[in-house]
């Protein structure tokens, strides 16, 4: 009895060592994070959620720690556990959707905020997400309806009136979206202003005039969010490869998760035969957009291409380019790459067959383009 | 500053000085006395022919030793019907720097919608035929050796109806008579003339080419009596659907066969290999092998828009390399020949890509323009649409020539010291290379689209030794096209093979000229003749700095 006395007694003792073990944890991990050291961080969340994997919040932070370092499919994966355990909780829908928005996944951190936004539709920070949502996507005219109520307000946030310029601009109507961006110069020549007209007149591909706009709107605003991409693709534009780097080496300074100037940078350092450094920031951006296929495809060419110095790297990319195909049928450049693979890895058959959809899909193209025109 | 009685002496003397002259010298009209121009037949309707020429030639046609020279115009065609007369133009050489317009005497105005021009020899008279490309049909005119010349066409069966760009003078048979491959660009027939609509400034433009149906090209047998075949049909060039606009006749694998590198317009290029009669099925085997030897399309997998080619050893591997130019944002090719029927590009290594980024390139040419023994090479640029400025002002309608000296196995950009015509821009199509005025340096000819052309004459490296070869096969065909040189000197041997056509709807100077750089002779120079030529003739110590004509030695049977 006294025996079983004392391990009742120990085996609290060790319960109440681990309870305060635990939150000692917990306690050093939000610390962690905080101050910075978010890998740190990482190791004492998981360390926490082995023991207890139903606590929401600690999944919610160890989510919010993985999109931290752009790790955002573990975020996303973490969101998604936590919102099993507490449906509809709003703040962890908001990190999910933007995991989904840093990640490309447009259409899906669409559809999460545009369930916040139904949930409350006076929080601007779901609007605007989703109305940027909806300009990647295309649907202007949903845009430029769900910011009208918002334009009415005063003072117009700068951002709903880059936005609904931007809808209304793009869905030819011109001078109406025009107003917006007078509307934003009124108060001054604007960096947001600016990044509009830029990109606008960049998506017309007149580059040397984008480049002003843009130009302008890094000296405004450097960290504008963006700005320091799109400045570097009208660069490119214009020819001016050595400054496109730098301007996209800016903007992966101040956010290292950036999708595009990971891609860009990538495809200028492939271009100068450093394989090396074009890895590094597809890795990068796939990190960032882990099933991105362009980013992959690039990545397929860059492995290619050192080919001839290390012969394992053609069988790297026939690898991924059959798992690029696979996902994309109709993804014609990836089918004629994977040709050349085989052909390179003298398997002629696959590479005939590969050569062949190729051409079916480029003359089903072809045909789609030959279509529709005025015949004099 | 005080200035001494040396200083004022010095700086006398400099300005008594004359300039230095430029690598090329534009020779102006009032001293060539090429007078002729260009009718691009610009319209409000921006029909599609209008964008593509001219073609331009280097040619002794009256065999007197001197380079003439032949331009090619529009004409009427069923959406052209030009206010004036227009004609093409062949200009006789004076040997004194002047050229006289002899093309109503000669018989070579042309008549149809022209582009391109093609010279050779196909019936082995040893006088030099000219076949023309164009809009609607194309044009054979047969020397007659008395400096006129008679439309064959009919009688040759090489009509030819469609919309047809470069074409190429080769004996791909080896029979010793010289084919012919026509490039045919789109479907662009009477009831095909399509119009883009207006562009952002309401106006009519050039369609991208991709709008149209491709279309198979020709190739043509020389029967040997003075009428040709069309035996494209079964073979991979006939089922090749492209949108031909630059071809060159080459020998990617050292077979003695010479296989056909085209350039196409906004669909992948094709790399005919000659693979020989097929026993089987009795035709000519051609492989169309682009996409396996990576010359097909860019380095991401997407076709681009392909104009002007050419193939030479450039980097002395023995092996043919390719070059293709395309439109802005593009970039060039320079292929590099691995030897293993593939190729890699090697054009950003070269400083092309950089170069090149915002320019449409048409006519082309690897040549060694100051005879150091390197091949260097010539590009002439500009956009085919007239109103790009306007929509996209980063990239210019009138563009630069570019020039590339070849400095230890690399390319490089030295059009900022080539003249000024390489400071100005032109809309310049075709291009030719010749020796114009026989010093051993190779001249510049560019067709100008609605405009004059351009004539350089090449001042550069007066110093550096060189040996021309004029070969005239006998049992081969007779231009030698297929011929291989090899040269030995100063311990150096080199190598280059004569390889028919390349560049744009142009036509080059038939002579090789051998440079060797400030090295006292040549050791030997060896010609390994096509077949059915006599295999291989060797010249001891050839003198230097003058044309050699070689003739095949064939052993009395």
């Amino acid at each position: 009895m006294r025996l079983y006395i004392t391990f009742l007694i120990l085996l609290c003792l060790s319960c109440q060592a681990q309870l305060s073990d635990f939150e000692g944890t917990l306690k050093e991990a939000i610390g962690k994070h905080q101050a910075g050291d978010i890998d740190g961080a990482i190791v004492l969340y998981r360390r926490y959620l082995t023991s207890r994997p139903g606590s929401f919040l600690v999944l919610s932070n160890l989510g919010a720690a993985y999109a931290r370092v752009g790790r955002f499919e573990d975020a996303i994966a973490q969101y998604r556990i936590a919102l099993k355990l507490t449906p509809a909780n709003p703040s962890i829908e908001l990190n999910l959707a933007l995991a989904y928005y840093k990640t490309g996944q447009t259409e899906r951190a669409a559809a999460g905020l545009l369930k916040l936004h139904v949930a409350k539709p006076d929080e601007l920070q779901p609007t605007l997400l989703l109305a940027d949502c909806w300009l990647a996507m295309g649907r202007n005219k949903e845009v430029a309806s769900l910011l009208r109520p918002w334009s009415s307000k005063e003072p117009v946030d700068l951002a709903i009136s880059y936005m609904l310029g931007t809808a209304l601009v793009r869905d030819n109507r011109v001078a109406e979206g025009q107003l917006w961006v007078d509307r934003i110069l009124r108060n001054g020549d604007s960096a947001e202003a600016r990044l509009l007209l830029g990109t606008a007149k960049l998506s017309a591909q007149e580059y040397p005039a984008a480049l002003v706009d843009l130009t302008k709107a890094v000296e405004l605003n450097p960290t504008l969010p963006d700005a320091q991409t799109y400045l570097g693709q009208a660069l490119l534009g214009t020819g001016d490869s050595e400054n496109a780097a730098i301007a996209f080496r800016k903007a992966i300074a101040s956010n290292p998760n950036d999708f595009s100037a990971n891609v860009q940078l990538a495809m200028l350092a492939k271009q100068d035969d450093n394989f090396e450094l074009a890895q590094t920031h597809l890795q990068k951006a796939l990190l960032v957009r882990p099933g991105d296929l362009g980013a992959r495809y690039v990545a397929a060419t860059v492995d290619l291409q050192q080919g001839d110095r290390l012969p394992a790297k053609v069988d790297a990319a026939r690898i991924a380019l059959e798992s690029i195909v696979r996902q994309a049928p109709s993804f014609t450049e990836a089918h004629v790459t994977l040709a050349t693979v085989y052909y390179r890895l003298q398997r002629k058959l696959d590479g005939d067959r590969e050569r062949a959809i190729a051409q079916r899909l480029t003359a089903a193209a072809q045909q789609k383009q030959q279509q529709g025109l005025n015949v004099k | 500053m005080n200035l001494t009685r040396r200083h004022l002496l010095a700086l006398g003397l400099g300005a008594a000085a004359p300039p230095s002259s430029p690598v090329f010298e534009q020779i102006p009209p009032s001293a060539s006395g090429i007078v002729w121009t260009h009718d691009n037949a610009l319209s409000d309707q921006r029909y599609l022919p209008e964008a593509l020429g001219p073609g331009c030639a280097f040619l002794d046609y009256d065999n007197d030793g001197w380079m003439d020279i032949y331009l090619v115009n529009s004409g009427p065609c069923d959406f052209f019907k030009p206010a004036k007369p227009l004609r093409n133009a062949l200009y006789k050489n004076n040997r004194d720097g002047t050229f006289t317009d002899v093309t109503e005497k000669a018989g070579v105005s042309g008549g149809n919608f022209g582009l391109g021009v093609a010279v050779g020899d196909y019936d082995n008279d040893g006088w030099p035929d000219i076949f023309l490309t164009g809009y609607g049909k194309c044009i054979l005119y047969k020397n007659n050796r008395d400096g006129t010349f008679s439309d064959v066409t009919r009688k040759a069966g090489l009509e030819t109806l469609g919309f047809t760009t470069s074409a190429v003078w080769f004996d791909y048979d080896n029979d010793g008579k010289l084919d012919l491959f026509v490039c045919s660009f789109v479907d662009y027939g009477p009831t095909a003339h399509r119009s883009c609509g207006d562009n952002s400034l309401g106006k009519h433009y050039y369609c991208i080419p991709r709008f149209f149906k491709p279309t198979a090209s020709f190739l043509y047998r020389n029967n040997g009596d003075g009428t040709f075949t069309p035996v494209q049909a079964g073979t991979a060039i006939g089922q090749s659907l492209g949108k031909g606009l630059g071809v060159v006749a080459t020998d990617i694998d050292n077979d003695g066969r010479m296989d056909l590198f085209v350039a196409n317009d906004t669909v992948q290029n094709f790399l005919f290999v000659n693979r020989g009669l097929n026993p089987r099925t009795g035709k000519w085997n051609f492989d169309e092998i682009a996409l396996p030897a990576e010359v097909g399309f860019s380095a991401g997998g997407q076709p681009r828009s392909g104009m002007g080619v050419d193939s030479a050893d450039v980097f002395g591997s023995g092996f043919q390399d390719l070059f293709v130019a395309n439109v802005d944002q593009e970039m060039f090719s320079l292929y590099r020949n691995m030897k293993n029927g593939s190729f890699r590009d090697v054009a950003h290594l070269n400083g092309l890509t950089q170069s090149t980024r915002l320019l449409s390139g048409w006519g082309l040419k690897f040549f060694d323009y100051d005879n150091d023994g390197s091949l260097d090479l010539v590009l002439a640029n500009g956009h085919p649409d007239d109103m790009i400025e306007s929509y996209s002002p980063a990239v210019k309608y009138r563009e630069p020539l570019l020039l590339f000296h070849q400095d230890a196995g690399k390319l490089r950009n030295v059009s900022a010291d080539a003249g000024p015509a390489f400071q100005a821009a032109h809309s310049a199509r075709g291009l030719a290379v010749g020796d114009f005025n026989n010093d051993g340096r190779l001249d510049l000819l560019v067709g100008v689209n609605g405009g004059a052309p351009l004539f350089l004459k090449n001042n550069s490296a007066a110093a550096n030794n060189w040996l021309g070869l004029k070969l005239e096969g006998v049992k081969c065909n007779r231009d030698a096209i297929g011929a291989r040189i090899r040269w030995s000197a100063g311990g150096v041997v080199r190598s280059r093979l004569k390889t028919g056509g390349g560049s744009y709807l142009s036509s080059h100077d038939p002579r090789e000229i051998l440079g060797i750089g400030a090295v006292p002779a040549i050791d030997w120079v060896e010609i390994v003749w096509p077949k059915p030529g006599a295999g291989t003739q060797r010249l001891n110590r050839p003198p230097l700095n003058r044309y050699l004509s070689v003739k095949e030695a064939v052993k009395e049977a």
